[in-house]
């Protein structure tokens, strides 16, 4: 596949193209949903191979957290939805996430998705 | 076509009013792609060439790369942090001389380590943040070029989020900042400079515990993560925070700068990239010539942005 130029200018007609081509893609990660969540750590030690899974399974006022969240080898948990913080615990990862997603979080906002699930189940 | 100058934000009005009145065309442009079209829930609306970028950063970044560990993605963590995002940026700066019909036109660049020079209090006063650059705090932003007007539904508003589930949804709301609530004060210059000087470009293992520039610069280094680009995002807070950070227009001032210090390290340390094309295939994605990830034109490979001085220039490299 030729690469783009880093010059010539897009068009309207060839952003609809391209989008068109890549839209599998953003489809792919909008499905992709997680919930029960494992990370897995991998180094090597003296010669020794060291794997450590860690599996997450978060829940706020009983709603289950469906994003990814990882382990660094340090110890530090990440979550893909606030992408350049790093916590030393999962409690504090889940408190800041309350923080910078309140509407996710809000009686009338998981009323509606309580609703929409309802909804979608009945079909 | 001579080469465009990117400008330091402060010093050229012209690049302000440009870059808003540009960003503020793209938010007014469809072009075709839909909701729909991109899995995202909710009545079909047709998605913005602007908002369109904010979809291909959280498809990347939630692109695991490779899918089996949870470090590394698309666009971050990894070794094609710096060339993403130049690769990203150079596009919408594409876009914004196709709009504006200007071929001169450079992105501007926030020189946030030169504001991290000041004390807490003073960084919130920065002249960026004032009514003729990029607007104030606010939930909403209500100073700026991208303020809300809560009757005006053609003023600047966010239309596709992440959620907390990790998922892009509709929405409709003002821009939001916090600046400075959730960390106090912004990279300093002893911190941009420390980072010039690291070697190699980026090493194994590759990620967020790696050793040298990228890492560094990325901001999850020590000495006080979140660091760099890192605490920008977080200083700045609000819409910058969530994987649709691009929905704040100030996220490429942000990255502006990012790219300026890696050039700057370009030109001191030679224009080379690592890892290889050699290295295991656990690395795809973040190899010198893999093709990294797309959404509005055709994809590209570190390799093709490791010189773009054919296409664009900064008006300093003094970071």
């Amino acid at each position: 596949m030729p690469a783009q130029s880093t010059t010539a200018l897009p068009t309207p007609q060839s952003i609809e193209a391209y989008v068109s081509r890549h839209a599998k893609q953003v489809k792919n990660a909008q499905r992709h949903r997680h919930g029960g969540m494992e990370s897995v750590r991998v180094a090597d030690y003296a010669g020794h191979h060291i794997v450590v899974r860690t599996r997450y399974e978060i829940a706020v006022d009983g709603r289950m957290l469906m994003g990814h969240m990882g382990v660094t080898n340090d110890g530090n948990v990440h979550y893909h939805p606030v992408p350049n913080l790093a916590f030393p615990s999962a409690v504090e990862l889940v408190k800041k996430l309350i923080d910078i997603f309140p509407d996710d979080f809000s009686r009338k906002r998981r009323g509606r998705m309580r609703m929409a699930r309802r909804t979608t189940h009945h079909r | 076509m001579a080469a465009a100058t990117r400008p330091n934000l402060l010093s050229s009005t012209v690049a302000r009013q440009k870059f808003a009145q540009g960003v503020n065309l793209l938010k007014a442009e469809f072009t075709g792609p839909t909701t729909a079209d991109l899995g995202i829930p909710g009545p079909t609306s047709q998605v913005s060439t602007y908002d369109l970028f904010v979809v291909w950063h959280h498809t990347a970044m939630s692109t695991m790369t490779p899918p089996n560990q949870g470090d590394r993605n698309a666009a971050h963590r990894g070794p094609v942090f710096c060339p993403w995002h130049r690769f990203m940026l150079r596009q919408l700066e594409l876009n914004l001389q196709r709009v504006l019909n200007d071929q001169t036109f450079g992105l501007p660049y926030w020189n946030w380590a030169a504001d991290g020079q000041k004390s807490a209090s003073q960084q919130k006063k920065s002249k960026v943040w004032a009514g003729n650059a990029m607007g104030g705090s606010g939930q909403p932003v209500k100073t700026g070029p991208f303020r809300f007007k809560s009757g005006d539904p053609t003023a600047f508003r966010v239309r596709v989020e992440a959620n907390v589930d990790g998922q892009l949804v509709q929405t409709n709301h003002g821009l939001r900042r916090t600046l400075g609530s959730e960390v106090a004060k912004l990279p300093n210059k002893a911190d941009t400079n420390n980072v010039l000087a690291m070697t190699p470009y980026d090493a194994s293992p590759w990620d967020t515990s790696s050793s040298g520039l990228r890492n560094r610069l990325e901001g999850w280094a020590p000495p006080s993560a979140p660091a760099l680009h890192n605490r920008v995002h977080v200083w700045v807070g609000g819409d910058m925070l969530p994987s649709s950070s691009p929905n704040d227009p100030v996220f490429y001032m942000n990255h502006c700068n990012v790219d300026r210090i890696w050039e700057a390290w370009l030109q001191e340390h030679g224009r080379t990239y690592l890892p290889p094309q050699s290295a295991p295939l656990f690395l795809k994605g973040h190899r010198i010539n893999d093709l990294m990830a797309s959404l509005v034109s055709a994809p590209m490979r570190p390799a093709d942005v490791l010189d773009m001085t054919s296409g664009y220039v900064y008006d300093s490299l003094v970071v």
